[in-house]
């Protein structure tokens, strides 16, 4: 609760004030200001939460189409509010949109590095970067950068949810492909194999060696069986008790995948037998009430072949909403005495 | 395992294998070493990345294959919406974003099964029985090639020659029948035409060896089952498990008691899953897509329990890649396919046997 903040954008639009609630303007993630990629800025804005675009997709093995996943989960986030009823928190202020990482055609290199510099920035200043993919690769760099932000004698938590553990040593002979996200970041010299954990693989699109790998290096996964026989909720509890324990520092990196395909079929590799809308939403809550959390990304949302944009809709609820619980239990909460002025 | 097996995978060019000295034995069952595999340059679409083989009895026997794929691109049993004759190609194109490998299972399905696809079965335009002929014969040459059948349908008028195929390849022996629908198919005729996607589970209750003790049908609901169809069932004493029964009681529950009842003393299973038994939001690329029945979760947690009990024949039909939306009914389609063969393998080997010890494999 912030004293010298206006709240009259948290009720409905009043006195011909506001008539540009269907109209985009400018696009930014929930219609945060928009603000350069510099940490001196961003401390400037005093925001929470840094959103990054990170339309980069040359790490694809599979099917194309997650180049434009940032814009459009701009776009739906703008059918709601800053304001979350359930958490009584305001968002509006806590958010800042940084525009995209430029990702140059055929020169992953440059991507990569632009990707890292970005996610360095921010966490340089102090906020919580939420990525949007681009495909699964993209949490290569930005977890380097994690590690690289906070250096050694330090540890982060890594939690990934996705129908695929994507834990390739290399996949056609190359490092940094979507198939090798887990297999990077589990090489970090701050993580350790006990503060990683991955919820929600099933089905063929999982190689052995991703397996072998796994268990090498005790790489604990949550298969959809399990969580379909012990609950959402024992698991995303036992994993968060992984990820959170004894660590300076968590990425919570959500590949849409992990969702059932009725639920999200706007992915790059819809797979049947996931996540309900429900279940992600009472994990995201879980994850959030540990309050801290350092980097979030969510990436493989395809909107060219989604259904009237329910996919990227989701994703934009289930990050939002894991912003608004963080931001609950930082304490950060709006002040119920507030009430609209002609309803008093 | 056949001696020319191996041999045959030399035949398969694009795959999972790859032209370019991907030479190790395991090589599809791990991230590809030197190029992208089939994931972006599919090559020629088989199933599960398989061998083409000949639907002849003597060359599956000599490949050593104990699965065949079966395309039945035949569509004109259907009452309403077309589009099932695309079936086939659709589970091909899903199966080329899988490894034939099932962590699930820890089970290798191309060196257990030794699988090839048999292509489709042709259709004669505006010749019910000759297309149904052709399909009767080319089922029944895998059935004697010693190989358990992925049936890909097509509508589903697909279980009525393929069923009849299975009673007389097990001669007198009897066989079991589990149908698996939104819609009983127990018309004894729709409009005096007894052949139609209507009238499954009343052709499988004539064939001389299916008993209606060894039948069950699972997931009916909602308003297009008129009640001759109810009566049929009914009166013959099939076991009738309507969604509300399954979403009661549990799929795991109904799936044990199914297939419990149809292997009841029963020599063969004929499995018949129509795609539209699937909840319309994970399979809306289905001819008549319902609300009200079977999530994703749950048609995985019944093609695992298939595989645990087993089946002659698994046919899945209606497919209709052309409603579907990002091919999701298909992948799904694909996956039911794959979770039963993983659990089938699975269970196989838990029970030290091979593949073409089992009495529903000849």
């Amino acid at each position: 609760m912030n004293p010298a903040k206006s709240y009259e954008h948290i009720f409905s639009p009043i006195g011909g004030k506001d008539d540009s609630f269907g109209a985009p303007g400018v696009i930014t993630f929930l219609r945060a200001p928009h603000t350069e990629i510099n940490a001196k800025a961003l401390k400037a804005s005093g925001a929470r939460f840094a959103f990054l675009g990170v339309p980069y997709e040359e790490g694809n093995i599979g099917k194309p189409g997650s180049v434009e996943g940032p814009r459009d989960i701009r776009f739906m986030s703008h059918e709601y509010f800053p304001y979350w009823f359930e958490y009584q928190v305001d968002l509006q202020g806590d958010c800042v949109d940084c525009g995209d990482v430029r990702t140059p055609k055929v020169d992953p290199e440059t991507s990569h590095k632009n990707i890292y510099k970005a996610v360095r920035e921010i966490l340089s200043a102090g906020l919580i970067p939420v990525l949007c993919g681009g495909d699964h690769s993209i949490t290569i760099p930005a977890s380097k950068a994690l590690s690289d932000h906070l250096g050694a004698g330090k540890n982060i938590g890594y939690l990934q949810l996705g129908a695929h553990l994507n834990m390739a040593d290399s996949w056609a002979g190359e490092k940094n492909t979507s198939a090798s996200t887990l297999a990077r970041v589990t090489e970090l010299p701050n993580v350790s194999a006990q503060n990683v954990a991955h919820i929600g693989i099933r089905n063929s699109m999982n190689p052995k060696d991703w397996i072998d790998l796994a268990d090498a290096r005790g790489v604990k996964y949550y298969s959809m069986n399990e969580v379909l026989d012990r609950g959402v909720e024992a698991v995303t509890r036992e994993a968060a008790d992984r990820v959170w324990n004894g660590t300076d520092a968590q990425y919570i990196s959500i590949n849409m995948n992990v969702m059932d395909a009725s639920a999200a079929p706007g992915v790059t590799s819809p797979e049947p037998g996931g996540l309900e809308a429900r279940e992600i939403m009472q994990i995201n809550e879980i994850l959030g009430e540990r309050g801290s959390v350092s980097l979030i990304d969510v990436t493989e949302l395809c909107p060219v072949v989604d259904v009237n944009a329910i996919t990227t809709k989701l994703a934009a609820c289930a990050v939002l909403r894991l912003m608004a619980v963080i931001t609950q239990a930082k304490g950060e909460t709006v002040d119920q005495n507030i009430k609209r002025e002609d309803l008093k | 395992m056949s001696s020319d097996a191996h041999q045959a995978w030399e035949f398969v060019p694009h795959q999972h294998r790859g032209p370019a000295a991907q030479s190790g034995s395991d090589d599809h069952i791990y991230s590809p070493k030197l190029h992208n595999g089939s994931f972006k340059a599919k090559g020629l679409e088989t199933f599960m990345g398989a061998p083409y083989c000949e639907p002849d009895r003597d060359k599956i026997r000599a490949m050593g294959a104990k699965v065949c794929f079966l395309g039945v691109p035949h569509d004109h049993g259907n009452m309403v919406r077309c589009g099932t004759s695309q079936g086939p190609a659709g589970i091909r194109e899903a199966s080329t974003q899988y490894f034939p490998y099932m962590f699930e299972y820890d089970v290798d399905l191309i060196e257990f099964f030794r699988p090839v696809d048999c292509g489709d079965i042709p259709a004669v335009p505006s010749n019910n029985a000759r297309s149904h002929q052709l399909i009767y014969d080319y089922v029944t040459e895998c059935l004697h090639g010693g190989a358990m059948i992925i049936l890909c349908g097509g509508d589903h008028s697909v279980p009525i020659p393929a069923a009849r195929a299975l009673s007389d390849y097990l001669g007198g022996k009897p066989m079991g029948y589990l149908h698996v629908d939104c819609h009983l198919d127990s018309a004894p005729d729709w409009d005096d035409n007894i052949y139609t996607n209507c009238s499954g589970t009343s052709r499988a209750l004539d064939l001389p060896n299916c008993s209606a003790a060894n039948m069950a049908h699972m997931g009916s609901r909602n308003g297009l089952n008129p009640k001759d169809w109810v009566d049929t069932l009914v009166d013959n004493d099939i076991r009738l498990l309507p969604m509300r029964e399954v979403a009661k009681r549990g799929i795991e529950v109904c799936s044990h008691e199914i297939f419990e009842r149809a292997w009841d003393g029963t020599d063969g299973v004929y499995f018949s899953w129509d795609t539209d038994s699937l909840d319309a939001s994970c399979a809306p690329g289905t001819t008549a897509p319902e609300p009200f029945g079977i999530k994703a979760r749950e048609a995985l947690k019944l093609a695992r329990i298939a595989g645990e009990h087993g089946a002659s024949i698994m046919e899945i039909s209606e497919l209709c890649p052309m409603w579907d939306s990002n091919n999701i009914t298909s992948k799904l389609s694909c996956c039911m396919a794959y979770q039963f063969l993983g659990s089938r393998a699975k269970t196989l080997r838990d029970n030290d046997e091979l593949p073409w010890n089992r009495k529903n494999i000849a």
